[in-house]
């Protein structure tokens, strides 16, 4: 068995999906998590300069997605067929396309200034959750609300979305109330027993 | 999917844009499909392009590019070069992002001080980014490739930006020699240099 080492900041944000890939599929690790003062240290050794990145038998591996799909399709967690697999990096890349949108709302909320938060939650990020989630919504229905964003099994992007509701549900409670499905596939997705396991002893971040 | 080679339509606007890797890959692999450029469809996500498998539709440019290089083997040979191949894709698009307020104004469609711009934006994320990618052509051995020993998705994505980029800003990216080099194998390639001699030609 190849040695993995992922290197990411002390938060759940883009990293956790691979963690979590990790974890499920009992794959021995080390989590290496760095804090903000030792990224200037570390920054220069990562290919592009930012995490998180993957070191498999010390050989690194950038950019979120690509690290998930990676370790995904190792695991069994990438899709059954070529197109469900396409269906599944689609959804990872309109997240990515939604995130970016949100990232001014969570610039705000690492300071403390609490009138841009509301003014920027109203602004930012209640149209981009809705726009991004209504797709969710319907993606989970049509795929016949089995508890799966595509197929009939678990795959990255399902542990993705999952994580990721949970941290937006700490600076915006019932976030996703409108959208029922979805948070049927999360219950599920968290509920499963290594998953939930790992969530209870996990550090808690702000993110 | 049936055995038969399935149909093929990819929709989007009539520029290169984010569908062009995939037009190109249907041309790498002599494989049918129809070229539908307009000016808005239904797609899952609101956007375009859309690829049609079938009748089945798929959104997301690279999640379509990925889906018919696998296909028609330009994703990498091993897994762990796939992954590096969609790494560079990733790190294009997060380039991208940064890159287009400097190069809307330099193709017209947004007002700016282009030489200001050019300065304090245009050139230091150039030069980020196509460092890396320099980096990345000769550590796979300047064999003309960005990933392993033959053509992939992240090298026709990288060549036909690299022919918007001159453009409409000649020379900007002179001093990228090994990327010159990939892009040089792209372009050169038969059935690619035959495709942009007869593609519409847009600025785009």
């Amino acid at each position: 068995m190849p040695t993995y080492k992922l290197s990411y900041f002390e938060g759940q944000g883009l990293g956790e999906v691979s963690r979590q890939l990790l974890h499920l599929s009992e794959t021995p690790f080390e989590d290496d998590r760095i804090s903000q003062e030792d990224w200037p240290k570390r920054k220069d050794s990562m290919p592009f300069a930012k995490l998180p990145v993957l070191f498999v038998d010390g050989k690194p591996l950038p950019q979120s997605l690509a690290i998930a799909r990676y370790l995904a399709n190792q695991f069994g967690f990438a899709g059954k067929t070529p197109f469900e697999s396409a269906w599944v990096d689609a959804l990872g890349d309109q997240f990515k396309d939604y995130f970016s949108e949100m990232v001014p709302y969570f610039m705000a909320l690492g300071g403390d200034n609490e009138e841009e938060k509301s003014r920027l939650q109203l602004e930012v990020a209640e149209p981009a959750i809705n726009k991004f989630f209504s797709i969710l919504e319907k993606r989970a229905k049509d795929n016949g609300s089995n508890g799966h964003f595509v197929g009939d099994s678990l795959t990255w992007i399902d542990i993705h979305i999952s994580d990721h509701m949970g941290v937006g549900e700490k600076y915006f409670p019932n976030a996703y109330a409108a959208f029922p499905t979805v948070l049927a596939l999360r219950e599920g997705t968290v509920s499963l027993p290594k998953l939930k396991e790992w969530i209870e002893k996990r550090p808690v971040t702000p993110y | 999917f049936p055995n038969s080679m399935p149909t093929y339509k990819l929709t989007y606007f009539d520029t290169q844009g984010f569908a062009e890797v995939s037009r190109q890959l249907f041309i790498l692999s002599d494989t049918p499909f129809e070229d539908n450029r307009i000016r808005y469809t239904e797609s899952p996500f609101g956007k375009m392009p859309v690829l049609e498998v079938d009748g089945q539709p798929l959104s997301q440019s690279f999640a379509i590019a990925r889906f018919l290089a696998n296909k028609f083997g330009y994703a990498g040979r091993t897994e762990w070069e796939q992954a590096w191949v969609d790494a560079l894709g990733d790190q294009f698009k997060d380039y991208l992002n940064e890159f287009l307020p400097f190069f809307r104004i330099a193709f017209g469609t947004a007002n700016g001080d282009l030489e200001e711009m050019r300065k304090s934006e245009g050139e230091p994320i150039r030069d980020k980014f196509f460092g890396f990618l320099e980096k990345q052509a000769k550590s796979n051995g300047s064999n003309g490739f960005l990933v392993g020993d033959s053509l992939t998705w992240i090298d026709l994505v990288v060549a036909d930006h690299m022919g918007v980029v001159e453009f409409h800003l000649p020379r900007f990216l002179d001093s990228f020699p090994e990327v010159q080099r990939v892009r040089r194998q792209v372009i050169e390639t038969p059935k690619i240099k035959e495709w942009l001699e007869r593609r519409p030609k847009r600025q785009y």
